[in-house]
């Protein structure tokens, strides 16, 4: 009982130093794929760069931690696969959605099912993340194919995601513990208001 | 710029996810398999108007390899063996396309997660696998639409 509770702290500290580093994160590492922009590090460090993308992506994994099984597995898969399909699209220079609006109301939502300890039935968790995936994925894919080492960029990009997903899930770990909850409803209210800020902007454009 | 080593290394590494559900007795041989079919491959001299057939057979591979984690069960014995073949002469193929045999090296050691995932398997946690699994076939998705898209467009540039 102590070692899992002492595992649940280690995995939300490192989660913690691990959301909170990418904070840091310089735009200067995007510069050192091939010596050209557009490779594996220019990718993984696209979604750190941006806060919009960052809070939502780590939001995912938060809620499919809360949320439980089998969600806290679902997610990280659907919203990787459904971004793809986004980006697909972009590729093949499909209509744009409201991209703005969707990624700012992505941020809102999921902080705000995060604070209000919203319990989604797994059809409508699972629709929300893929849709919110669509318009993460959209932002992204126009700028893919005029990259140097697209390839190279779409899979730093993907996992970089990814990871933010687990970061999430790690953070949600923390639930577990004593006034955790509560510390993750604050976290998910933050996200929300961030949520708002940005949907402000997106209007206001 | 899409060749080189990570294409290869994709393909593999999907491989390695595949055969950590596969029996125990079947991953050794299968990857000998594979590592067979990538030799030969690469070997093959390849006409580069042929390309995009190489590489539609490499994003294949990683989504096919990928998705064969979900099958209830696991990856059946012959299933995996076929996989392998595949897998592997897609890898070789592409890497046989750029010309520089030495990368299938490097793009097989990818296979090497088979690893530590067989022992996530084994432990009861191969959700891990199949979520990774899930970031390749969206890695692959959008590597395979990079050639369809229609402009500004997917231009080859001077390393092809």
């Amino acid at each position: 009982m102590h070692n899992k509770a002492s595992m649940t702290r280690s995995l939300s500290a490192a989660a913690v130093f691990l959301a909170g580093s990418s904070c840091w994160a310089s735009p200067a590492w995007a510069h050192s794929a091939k010596g050209l922009s557009g490779g594996f590090a220019a990718g993984f460090m696209h979604p750190f760069l941006g806060l919009d993308h960052l809070l939502a992506m780590v939001s995912v994994g938060l809620w499919g931690a809360f949320l439980g099984r089998p969600m806290i597995a679902a997610l990280p898969v659907i919203f990787p696969a459904v971004m793809a399909f986004g980006a697909l699209l972009a590729i093949l220079n499909m209509p744009q959605p409201p991209i703005e609006l969707g990624i700012a109301l992505s941020v809102l939502a999921l902080g705000a099912a995060i604070a209000f300890g919203y319990r989604a039935p797994i059809w409508l968790a699972g629709s929300l993340t893929g849709m919110f995936g669509l318009f993460h994925g959209y932002a992204h894919g126009s700028e893919i194919p005029s990259l140097a080492d697209p390839v190279a960029f779409s899979t730093g990009f993907v996992l970089a995601t990814g990871m933010l997903h687990v970061a999430g899930i790690g953070l949600g770990m923390a639930n577990r513990l004593k006034g955790g909850a509560l510390a993750i409803r604050g976290v998910g209210a933050a996200i929300s208001l961030c949520g708002v800020y940005f949907l402000a902007q997106a209007v206001a454009v | 710029m899409r060749g080189g080593t990570l294409p290869a290394a994709l393909i593999f590494a999907a491989l390695g996810f595949a055969l950590s559900f596969a029996p125990p007795r079947v991953r050794a041989p299968a990857l000998l398999v594979s590592a067979v079919a990538a030799i030969v491959l690469a070997r093959v001299a390849i006409d580069v108007s042929r390309a995009e057939y190489v590489y539609f057979a490499c994003w294949a591979s990683v989504i096919v390899a990928a998705a064969s984690v979900h099958l209830p069960g696991g990856l059946p014995q012959r299933a995996a063996v076929a996989l392998s073949l595949a897998c592997g002469g897609a890898a070789g193929a592409v890497v046989g396309l750029a010309g520089n045999l030495p990368e299938l090296a490097t793009a097989a050691a990818a296979a090497l997660v088979i690893i530590p995932a067989s022992w996530l398997v084994a432990s009861g946690r191969g959700i891990a696998i199949k979520v990774v699994s899930s970031w390749l076939i969206a890695i692959a998705m959008l590597a395979a639409a990079l050639p369809l898209t229609p402009t500004p467009g997917y231009a080859p540039d001077h390393m092809e």
